[in-house]
This record gives C-alpha cells, structure tokens and sequence, in this order.
C-alpha cells in the first residue's frame, strides 16, 4: 500500500505548513497585481508611443526630486520592515513592534510627499482631463497610492496586534512585508517609467 | 504511509464543528459546498436573464420593429411594446456580459470549481475558506452593478460585449447604465481572481496523501488550469476596464482620439489589445472545466479508463499556454502589420492540434464502451457534437484570408455561440445531472433529463447553425433590421426559423427547472454513489457532511480505473475507488475466486 501513496509528506508542524499555504496565496495575488500593473505600464507606453511630443507643449513637467526622494524613503521603509521580520525570526520579539511603527511612519512620509507632489502640479494647471499626459500621471500615482493606503492599513494592523511576534509566529507580519515590497518595487517602476524616462 | 505521517494530514485540515446559526450556515458561510450551491443559484437565475434578453435578439431578426409578445408588454411599455434602436443595443450587449461573466463563469468555475476542487482531491475545505466567501460576496456585488445597469439613465450598457471604445466611451454611450457596467466587469474581475488564487492554491497544498498531479480527475485539471488563466489574465480586463472608466467618469483620455480629444488624445485600439490580452484566454476559461468535466464523464459512463489520460492532460496545459500568445487573431481586421497577423494565424492553428487530441481521446474513450446513456453521459456526448462543430468553424475565422469574409457577420456569432455558449451549457448541464445526486442527496428524473437532452441538443444546433448560414451568405452581426439590405432580404425565412428554433429551445429548459425543483424538494433519496464511479466526492455520504470526509482518503490510483479483470475477480464489478483497498487474493475465500 504505501508503495503505491506517490506522496511522502516530511513531519512539519501544520502551522509551518500552513504559513507555507497562506505563503503561496500571496505569491499568486502578487502576480495578479503584477500583471494588472503590467498592463497599465503598456497602456503608458502605448499611448506615450502615439503622442507626437511628450510631455506636450505648454504642460509642466513632472518633477524629479521629491518623487526621487520618496523613492528613497519607501526604500527605507521596506528595509525597515524587512528588518521587522528578521527580527521576529530571530526571536528578538521586542524589536519587532518599533520596526514595524518605522516602516509605517515612513510610509506616511511617502503619502505625505505624494500629496505635496499632487497638489503643487494641480496648482501648476495639471488636471486629470487636460489630455494623455496628465491622464497617465494621475491614474497610475493615485491607483499606486490607494495600494499603499491598503499596505499602511495592513502595517497599522500588524503594530497594534497585541498577540506578540516569534520564530514561528510572524505570518502576518511575513505577508505583508510582501505586499509593502510589492508596493515598493512598482513605485519604483513607475518612477523611471513616469518621471524620469 | 505511517501513522505518524497521516496524523500530519489530518492536522493539517482538522474538522471543525458545524456552524450553528442560520446566517453562519447558508448566507456568509465558509463551507465550500455552500458558496458552490450560492454560484449555482445566482448563475441560473442570471441564465435565464441572459436567454430572455437572447430571446428578445431573435424576435428583432425574425420581425424587426414588431411588438415583442409577452415581453414587450412587460418591459417595453414606453414604446408600445416595440424594441427601439437604442433598446435593442442594450438588449444584446447585456445578453452577452451577463451570459459571460454573470451565467457561465459562475456555474462552471464558481459553482463547480468550488463544488469539485476539495471533494475531488480529497481536501477538507478550500486553502482560504475566508477568502471564498469574500468572492462569493464580491461576485454577489458586481451583481447588483448589473441590475443598477439596467436602471440607468438612458438605459443599461449599449457598447456590446466588447465594450469597444469610442463606442462605449461617454461620446458613444452617454448615460451611467454603461458607467455601471464597466465597474460591474471590473468587480467580478477581482472575485474571479480571488477564487482563481484560492483554487491554485488549494491544488496544490490540499490534495491528499496519494494523490499526485496524474491522479486527479481531469475535472480538476480542467479548473485548475482555469484558474491559473483567471490569475493571470483577468486583471489584464481589470485594468482595461479601470481605464475605461477614469475615461468615463474623471474625464481621462486613454482612449479617446481624434475631434473628440482637446489636448493630444489617447488609443482606441489600446482597448482592443487590452480586451483580447485578457478576451482570448477568457473563451479557454469558459471552455476548459467543461472540457475537464465531459473527459471524465465520458469514461465514468463508458465504464472504460479515459483514453491516453496524461494525453488529455498535456492537451489541456499546451491550450492553456497557447492561449496565452493567440489574441491578435480576433484584431486581423483591426489593421495589423500582414506578418504579424500571420503569425497569429499560425499560432491560432497550432491550437487545434491539441483540441484534436482531446477530441479523438474522447472519441476513443467511448469507443467499444459498454456506453450507458443517463443524462450526464447525453449531454457529455452533446457537448462532444457541438463542440465538434464550433471548433471546425473557428479554423475558417482564426485563418486570415476567410476571416477578412467572415469578419464581424453572424458566422462569427455562430462559431462562437456553438463553442461558448452551446458547449459550455451542454458541459454546464452534464455537470448539473452528474452532481446533482452528491450536492442535494436527491435523484433527479432521468427521463425528464433525457427529454431535457433531446430537446436542447437539437434545437441549439439548429439556432447557431442558423446563424453560421445566415453570416456566410453575408449578414452582419448586431444590425437592428437586416432587412433594410436588399442583399439579405432573402435571409427573412431563414432568420424566421431560426428564431423560431430559439423560442421552442427556451421553452424545453421549463423541462429542466421543473425537474431541478421539483427533485430537489421531492426527489427520490440518492445513494452515496449512484453512478458507481471511483473518484472520491463518491466515497462520502450525499449530501457530503461539513468537513467532507471523516478521515483524510489515502489515494492508491487514478480516477479512471474501469474494467480491471484483478478487481472484477476480488470485488465483483468493473470499478474500484480511488482510495480503496484492493483485497489480497489470498486473503479472499476459494468460492469468490471466479473458478
């Protein structure tokens, strides 16, 4: 009989097991996101392709600096949070929780720059229904940020838990910390895409 | 396997105990035969909106500009009964949406995905219970977008299933019913990814200790397969249509060209790649868990393995991959540099060797069978039929030069109608018949059912085969009176039969509804495996208790194991479970040894 069962299953505790599951889950969502982002970064490209100048004349430009900048502090933010959940591994469970207030302070930072970019540029005449340009810019910041609002609700969550974190108690600290590297990497793209390129 | 390693099994999904209250059990439930029997409800009753609404299509062609009967006086009193240009848009653009996304991808992946991926595999539960009732829900919303569509101003969506800009734009569509539609799309997009992760997941986490990856029931690989091109490509429509809907409601000009954009302006035909990136897959997501589901059947009820079964299963995966890299053919007429289109065609064509092997393994499978002809195993063999049909036509349309013909006429309509609509309701139905017994503990009426099968199977061939005519001889698709063309006022019988076809087609599917309620309620009580078939949904009571099996099933073989003369010696009949032990010969007394 057992040379028949093609399965051999290694004894690991059902809550590794099901953390590896949860694990796989978010890995799947993550792609999901990833190829609706994909899409809208080709519709970008798309539309950039078949405009004659771009940005067109008489619209401002996108800045460099400050969306630079906050590129660098939802960097720092991931590393901090990064941080969190090595030190939840590790055990040093009291370092998790200021951690993981860090990253989400610094992701504050990064939604406070945002609405300093958006306003000045609103200010400058640049309205979502001016045309291509602002089109791209507005659609794709805004549908960012309302991800990393998510992503913040989730890091408020994860600080005010009051189950404690440990080696083997950190799955929703884990996942999370993919989302807000997920989050990350596509500011990231959308930053050279958008501003730079 | 050692006790210690099905211990781990068995913690892994441990039972938890039924919940108590009535909210808890049937309406925000996690148990996964539940939320299948929700999707199955809401499916059926939008069926029946959307074959309403086809209806409706069809008195246009037969006697446009006519009083619809019975209809019109309900729905259309403010033109006396009359579908009116702008109606009669709404009429077929809501027919397609809700059949695709509302009726079809409920029943087939919502209902049956949900129903057969735990019970099959031999899991407990799905790998996020939450997660499935969020989708439930979800889906249960973008529902009501779709009945706020059809109150709105200037009526519901009018852009057709497509949803093509600048049609579907606020300069072709003004009016929030279309507004609504889009956001409904973009809603049942995240519940239909939500269930996709949660059915990938749950293949591959949940399946119990035996069953390996060429142990499941083709059934399963089908869904799988489905929802990996849910995961994939739906949000590929999400953001099409997110798109389309900043263009609608904050003014952004994605999509909008020419005199209609002020500064620069966007693409239309942006859309069209976005829609097909996500549109080609779809026709498979539709297409493959009837595939999965008829593979099966055909060898439950042939009482033979399915033939060359990892054929069957390679097939489904090199469809899936290609799906993936087809979707320039629908965009040939579109304008496309001739060497890129001929690249989709050629990729296009590729796909029919696959399809080619599932089809003769199912002509094999039930070839020499000792073929019983219950309901499931009819409408198995009618999906075979009409499949066979759509599939053939679609080589006329996915090669260039016939399509530049073909393009945009009822043959288009047709092909897609036999492979979309015709088959997949066939594979629908068969699911139905086939699971009934297990869902509600009840026994349909077979000789309905077989009524039933008749009257569908003939009538649904000569509808979409009405139109494949109608569209060679040149008519084209959507046209509100084709009669205003001298060319195909000749086209007026044949339309007229058609339609008359139609109506008589709507009428038999009572047959059905009686027999699904009436058996439901009143049914002769079911046996746990009424089609003596080995697979494992079979080897627990009907219906399944909370947690489906009271000790995880410990798999030995295949789903397809008919017909073995070992087993036939020591048990006395043709089949053998998958997670049943087969006894040793020694151990059984000299009588029972088949002297």
């Amino acid at each position: 009989m057992s040379a028949q069962a093609a399965t051999v299953l290694p004894y690991r505790p059902p809550r590794a097991r099901n953390d590896a599951t949860a694990f796989l889950g978010l890995l799947l969502f993550l792609g999901s996101w990833a190829m609706m982002f994909s899409a809208l970064f080709f519709a970008y490209g798309v539309v950039r392709a078949h405009a004659g100048s771009w940005p067109p004349e008489g619209t401002p430009r996108l800045p460099l600096l400050l969306p630079g900048l906050n590129t660098l502090v939802i960097g720092a933010s991931s590393l901090v949070l990064q941080r969190a959940l090595a030190s939840a591994r590790a055990g040093r469970t009291a370092q998790v929780r200021p951690a993981v207030m860090g990253a989400t302070a610094l992701g504050l930072v990064f939604l406070a720059a945002q609405g300093l970019l958006w306003s000045r540029l609103w200010s400058e005449g640049l309205r979502i229904d001016g045309g291509p340009y602002p089109s791209v810019f507005w659609a794709l910041t805004v549908f960012h940020a309302l991800h990393v609002l998510v992503g913040l609700g989730g890091l408020a969550y994860l600080a005010s838990r009051s189950a404690g974190y440990g080696p083997a108690r950190h799955l929703a600290l884990r996942l999370w910390t993919g989302f807000w590297h997920f989050v990350g990497a596509v500011w990231l793209v959308l930053y050279l895409a958008v501003f730079v390129i | 396997m050692d006790a210690a390693e099905l211990k781990a099994y068995e913690e892994l999904q441990p039972i938890h105990p039924d919940p108590a209250s009535f909210l808890r059990r049937y309406v925000f439930s996690l148990d996964h035969k539940v939320i299948a029997k929700q999707f199955l409800w809401s499916g059926l009753i939008f069926l029946l909106v959307g074959g309403t609404l086809a209806m409706m299509i069809r008195w246009q062609w037969a006697y446009p500009g006519q009083p619809v009967p019975v209809l019109g006086s309900l729905l259309l009193k403010n033109s006396n009964g009359v579908i009116g240009p702008a109606t009669y848009m709404t009429v077929f653009t809501m027919h397609g949406l809700i059949m695709i996304f509302f009726a079809i991808t409920p029943i087939l992946i919502g209902a049956f995905g949900n129903y057969c991926i735990p019970l099959m595999i031999g899991a407990r539960d799905m790998a996020f219970p939450f997660l499935n009732l969020a989708s439930f829900w979800t889906f249960a919303l973008s529902l009501v977008l779709v009945i706020c569509s059809f109150f709105g101003q200037l009526g519901a969506a009018g852009a057709g299933w497509t949803t093509y800009p600048p049609l579907s734009t606020n300069i072709g569509t003004p009016g929030n019913g279309q507004t609504f539609m889009v956001a409904a799309i973009f809603v049942t997009g995240v519940s239909s990814i939500m269930g996709g992760i949660n059915y990938v997941t749950t293949v591959i986490r949940h399946r119990a200790p035996g069953m390996g990856y060429f142990r499941m029931p083709l059934t399963v690989w089908g869904l799988w397969l489905t929802a990996i091109l849910n995961v994939l490509f739906v949000p590929v429509l999400g953001s099409a249509a997110l798109l389309l809907f900043l263009d609608r409601v904050f003014g952004t000009q994605f999509f909008i060209a020419g005199a209609a954009a002020v500064k620069g302006g966007g693409d239309p035909i942006l859309f069209q790649h976005l829609f097909w990136i996500f549109g080609h897959p779809e026709v498979y997501i539709l297409i493959l868990p009837a595939w999965g589901i008829v593979s099966d059947i055909l060898s439950f009820f042939s009482r033979k393995p399915a033939n060359w079964y990892r054929g069957s299963v390679y097939a489904m995966c090199l469809v899936t991959v290609l799906s993936a890299v087809v979707y320039g053919h629908h965009m040939f007429m579109t304008g496309m540099n001739p060497l890129l289109g001929q690249s989709f065609m050629l990729l296009t064509l590729i796909i029919s060797v696959p399809a080619e092997v599932l089809f003769l393994n199912w002509l094999r499978t039930i070839w020499s069978g000792s073929i019983r002809t219950d309901p499931p195993m009819l409408f198995a063999l009618g999906m075979v039929f009409v499949f066979g049909l759509g599939g053939l036509t679609g080589l006329y349309l996915g090669a260039t030069v016939p399509d530049i013909y073909l393009h945009d006429t009822m043959f288009v309509v047709g092909h897609f109608h036999l492979t979309m609509a015709a088959a997949s309701f066939m594979g629908s139905l068969a699911a139905i018949y086939y699971w009934f017994p297990k869902m509600f503990g009840r026994t349909m009426s077979p000789g309905l059912g077989k009524l039933h099968f008749w009257w569908s199977v003939v009538l649904i061939t000569l509808v979409f085969t009405g139109q494949l005519i109608a569209g060679y001889a040149g008519q084209s698709r959507r046209l509100y009176d084709p009669y205003q063309y001298s060319f195909l006022q000749h086209l007026r019988p044949l339309n007229q039969y058609t339609s008359y076809a139609a109506f008589i087609l709507l009428a038999g599917q009572f047959v059905f509804i009686y027999n699904f309620i009436h058996s439901m309620a009143a049914g002769p009580k079911a046996s746990d495996n009424p089609w003596s078939v080995g697979t494992l949904e079979w080897f627990t009571t009907s219906p399944p208790p909370h947690h489906n099996f009271d000790r995880v099933p410990v798999v030995l073989r295949g789903p397809h194991e008919f017909a073995d003369p070992e087993v036939r010696e020591r048990l006395g009949r043709d089949w053998i479970g998958q997670a049943e032990v087969l006894p040793d010969a020694a151990a059984l007394p000299a009588t029972s040894r088949g002297a």
